[in-house]
């Protein structure tokens, strides 16, 4: 309804004296289905931008059109684009959890004179199919890199991955061994489990058959992260002594309560916990936490959007509010800002964000409550994957 | 469970009035609704344009469900098939004329139906419904596997079908896409409709309502079946090829379990057992989705059901095959 | 060896997990002939239940468990009244529509009322350590799993063949005509033994949450494993559910332990495999 009104009031104001503009920016994520937890999260960090820094840039209003896209379908990720550039002509394309959607959208990008900024989708080569993508997220590369080099301190000699076996797997899993085999590590054995695996038992008789003294594991955040770290709990790997490393989306804050004790101590390398100690993430989690108004539902998918509307703010305000993709995208090409994972920035060449990367434990807080607490940081890194793969 | 039961019940023997005049006014109302719909949404020729690749999907469906009794979950293995049949083509092969992509997609479709008949057509009731899902979640599996050839989940990319006839580039709007579609929509209509119309056709019936009759009559039931199979597979296939162009990208979405039973969905709204039932099914369902999860995008699928629910409620013959049978009686009176 | 016997025991859990959720749903499609897609669902919702009884009312896990399974039996009542009760005669892709639309309402709702976390359900302490088998330990709440697959197993056998309720079932399933002109009164018949499943499925989505964790796209998630469960081991058939569930529980860890990467295909070409061998399940009744 409150869109209706809107369009009405934009229409009145284009048809009569044009006093404001209404810019629209469409955001495409999973808001139904499997992973609308993510979805909300977008939505989250989204509405904690417009709370703190209102819904207007200069004159010009900024409106927000949500489609949702509960599953990776590049086709119907297309068919959305395209109604959103030419139906409700939206000036920016924002949100995208799975590549193949960012993928099939970066093809209309040029013609349609959209930018589009990726507030998820974690493959290196997105950012490459168009000079018109900003990332604010991350990339597994970005994420797994540091976890090796943190098992290569720790002294571990043998490590076995275990991945989900699809493309952020897939990455984490070249990512980690790359980098701790160039330490002088082994990988004694590498799984891909796919991606229906329910029961992980097999997989840790596996694991305990190998030898290795640790299991590097990449799963999809959820049901599946449950699952494979009770089943290492359960047959007694953490009681024989293998550690267990992974990227932090397996214990991403919305999955805490549900891992409960059993994810205490888990060590993992991500850019972003809920429990980053700064003013700037303090007044964003509260922000964000009245948004999505279950706060334990509040993930690291919001502080990608967060940014996101940042770096389109900024767009906006370069361009005056004119429709100039390229002088958009330009503008904020070495952006530097203090986001609420940390300093932060838009990397001038791959249009990728600059980060660190933090290597964070489980722990439990005096009311009971799950965070990730960091312990070490890993300053200002680029993408790694970029790099690997030319 | 036989094959009867699935399908129809006790409905009478399919009627043969086929009239070519019949067969005119339907491609002429589907060509009609083509440019209602282009005046309609002319910004989301995108939408249409799919909404005309799944059309197809299911169609293909149509065939093996509704004229063969066989039920099947796993039918996005042939769409699929012909979806990464035109992409390998052009990303891989240099192949990027459409028309060439339309034929590969089709190809690709047509051994994805031999393939999965040859192994659905084992089964019956029941054991027939989980051998396709077996069947769809293996392609999903293989596809997946062979990232090399089909970018595995990250999607296959690099498609750019160079212009039609060399004079229409697909570009943003979505004009060409939509116009092929519409085109390919048509020719595969009038192909159907001779073939449901054809003795192979009015056998494939036969078989649907007493396949032990028509063995008995010296029939070859499975060789029949089967070939029906490739049939539907050459269709799915048309519109596989026809998303990898419209879309250029081919996600694993679309061998997927989910589509599959999203087609079955769509067929039994609109109606078995005759193809206007397929494209109404399809273009209810998928127009009425987009509107509400663009109205409500995080609550939408509560909205959906109920509608099932209710058309099983009020129309359990699907929109098309209840609206036919209200038309008939009123007329009668 | 060691390993062997091992991966023996995960299999046996895991396949009595699958027996538990499965069977009702057999019951249902063997019985009752209905291609019930919502089962999944009714297990969802008792999960729902009982997470939301112990979290959040604080009750214990057996208070809980029963509260799941009554409540889902009194939520399914009504629907199987307005709803099923329409389709127990009607054609399978129809059945098929609306249980998939039933299916849909349900994730719909339970995203909107519970959020789209996932829930867990709390064990009591006899269940949640590990217990010592001699060759390996193994979590408690999984001999529970397959101690309570055992009892449903056995509980149900006794119900449809040994009960005079199991007589008026099997009677009006074979000719419900004839059944009536003898005075079973079918249609509460047919409720009571879809109340049954409901609460059958309620009380596998509660003991197989450790396997299968509660989250609203629960309901779709496991749909095509519970469906697969009932081809193989034949519709309707006890027997045939608990001897399925052993098989493609050992074949599938098998599977993911000795290829773990293939996982998908070793499963999947045995259910090919098994279903062209035995079209009506492994122990169907023609």
């Amino acid at each position: 309804m409150r869109r209706i009104l809107l369009a009405a009031v934009a229409a009145i104001a284009l048809g009569g004296t044009a006093l404001a503009d209404t810019i629209k920016v469409g955001v495409i994520g999973p808001f139904s289905g499997p992973f609308a937890i993510q979805g909300k999260n977008f939505k989250a960090g989204i509405d904690a931008w417009t709370a703190l820094n209102g819904a207007k840039v200069g004159n010009d209003d900024v409106e927000i059109v949500y489609r949702d896209l509960p599953a990776a379908n590049p086709a119907q990720a297309k068919s959305l684009a395209q109604d959103l550039v030419v139906k409700e002509h939206v000036q920016y394309l924002a949100g995208f959890y799975f590549t193949p959607d960012a993928m099939a959208v970066t093809p209309l990008l040029e013609q349609a004179n959209v930018p589009m900024v990726i507030m998820n989708a974690a493959t290196s080569a997105i950012v490459t199919k168009s000079p018109l993508v900003v990332r604010t997220s991350f990339t597994l590369w970005q994420t797994s890199v540091p976890m090796a080099k943190v098992a290569a301190q720790r002294g571990i000699k043998k490590v076995i991955t275990a991945v989900s076996d699809y493309g952020p797997g897939v990455d984490a899993e070249t990512a980690f061994a790359t980098t701790f085999k160039a330490d002088g590590g082994q990988i004694v054995e590498s799984i891909r489990m796919p991606l229906s695996t329910t029961d992980f038992s097999p997989i840790m008789q596996r694991v305990k058959d190998s030898g290795a003294e640790a299991v590097f594991a990449f799963l999809p955040s959820g049901p599946t992260t449950l699952g494979f770290l009770k089943s290492y709990n359960e047959n007694g790997l953490k009681q024989a002594g293998i550690q267990f490393l992974a990227p932090g989306d397996l214990t991403q804050e919305s999955d805490l309560p549900a891992l409960g004790d059993m994810a205490l101590g888990v060590t993992t390398t991500f850019h972003y916990s809920i429990a980053h100690d700064s003013g700037e993430n303090k007044k964003f989690v509260a922000a964000a936490r009245t948004a999505i108004g279950n706060p334990a539902e509040l993930s690291f998918p919001s502080v990608s959007a967060y940014d996101g509307m940042r770096v389109i703010y900024k767009m906006i305000e370069a361009t005056g509010g004119k429709q100039d993709a390229k002088k958009a995208v330009d503008a904020v090409k070495g952006m530097a800002w203090e986001s609420p994972r940390g300093p932060v920035s838009i990397d001038p060449e791959s249009r990728h964000i600059t980060q660190n990367i933090y290597l964070r434990e489980v722990a439990k807080a005096e009311d009971g409550t799950y965070y990730n607490k960091e312990i070490q940081t890993f300053p200002n890194m680029t993408d790694p994957g970029l790099a690997a793969a030319k | 469970m036989n094959a009867d039961h699935l399908t129809g019940a006790a409905r009478p023997v399919a009627r043969p009035r086929f009239s070519a005049s019949a067969d005119w006014i339907g491609l002429a109302a589907v060509l009609a609704a083509a440019g209602a719909g282009y005046l309609l949404f002319p910004d989301n020729l995108a939408l249409l344009t799919r909404i005309i690749g799944i059309i197809m999907l299911v169609l293909s469906l149509d065939l093996v469900t509704g004229f063969c009794g066989v039920a099947t979950l796993g039918h996005a293995a042939l769409f699929g098939a012909g979806a990464y049949g035109a992409g390998i083509a052009a990303a891989h092969f240099g192949i990027s004329d459409p028309v060439a992509m339309i034929a590969a997609g089709s190809a690709g479709g047509a051994l994805a139906g031999l393939l999965s008949g040859s192994v659905i057509l084992r089964g019956h009731g029941l054991g027939q419904l989980v051998l396709s899902i077996a069947i769809v979640n293996l392609f999903h599996e293989a596809a997946n596997k062979a990232a090399g050839w089909t970018g595995g989940s990250d999607g296959l990319t690099d498609i750019a079908p160079t212009p039609l006839f060399g004079v229409f580039a697909f570009d943003l709007w979505g004009h060409t896409a939509y116009a092929l579609g519409v085109a390919l929509l048509l020719i595969v209509l009038f192909l159907l409709q001779r073939l449901a119309r054809s003795p192979f056709g009015m056998l494939c019936r036969g078989i649907r309502q007493d396949p032990i009759r028509v063995a008995a009559m010296g029939a070859p039931v499975s060789k029949t079946l089967l070939a029906m199979y490739v049939v539907s597979g050459l269709v799915a296939g048309v519109g596989g090829g026809l998303n990898a162009i419209s879309t250029q990208v081919v996600g694993l979405d679309s061998v997927s379990f989910t589509l599959s039973a999203s087609a079955l969905v769509m067929l039994v709204l609109g109606g078995t057992g005759s193809l206007y039932g397929a494209i109404v099914g399809t273009v209810v369902f998928m127009l009425f989705e987009d509107f509400v999860s663009a109205a409500n995008p995080f609550h939408w699928l509560t909205i959906v059901g109920a509608l099932l629910v209710l058309v099983v409620l009020f129309a359990p013959r699907g929109i098309f095959g209840t609206s036919v049978r209200l038309l008939e009686r009123s007329r009668r009176r | 060896m060691q390993s062997v016997l091992s991966v023996a025991v995960d299999a046996l859990a895991y396949g009595m997990v699958l027996f538990v959720i499965s069977i009702g749903l057999s019951l249902t499609m063997g019985l009752m002939r209905v291609v019930n897609l919502a089962h999944g669902a009714f297990a969802m919702v008792g999960g729902y239940l009982a997470s939301y009884a112990m979290r959040d009312l604080g009750l214990g896990y057996v208070v809980g468990l029963g509260l799941a399974v009554a409540g889902t039996v009194v939520i399914a009542a009504p629907i199987e009244r307005l709803l099923y009760r329409r389709i127990y005669n009607a054609p399978e892709l129809i059945q098929v529509l609306m249980t998939i639309g039933i299916t849909f309402c349900v994730i719909g709702i339970a995203n909107y009322t519970f959020g789209s976390t996932l829930k867990t359900i709390s064990l009591p302490g006899l269940l949640s350590g590990p217990v010592d088998l001699g060759f390996r330990s193994i979590a408690a709440h999984k001999l529970f799993a397959i101690l309570c697959g055992f009892a449903v197993a056995a509980a149900l056998w006794y119900l449809v063949e040994r009960t005079s309720f199991g007589v008026k079932l099997r009677a009006s399933v074979d000719n419900t005509p004839m059944a009536a002109a003898l005075g079973v009164r079918t249609k509460s018949v047919y409720a009571a033994s879809f109340a049954v499943s409901a609460g059958l499925a309620a009380f596998g989505g509660v003991v197989g949450a450790e396997l299968l964790p509660i989250e609203p796209y629960y309901a779709l998630r496991y749909m095509v494993t519970f469906l697969v469960v009932v081809a193989v081991g034949g519709a309707g058939s006890i027997g045939g559910a608990l001897l399925a569930c052993l098989v493609l529980g050992a074949v599938d860890t098998a599977g993911r332990y000795l290829m773990p990467d293939y996982g998908e295909f070793f499963f999947y070409l045995a259910v090919i495999l098994i279903v062209c061998a035995f079209p009506r399940g492994l122990l169907g009744r023609a």
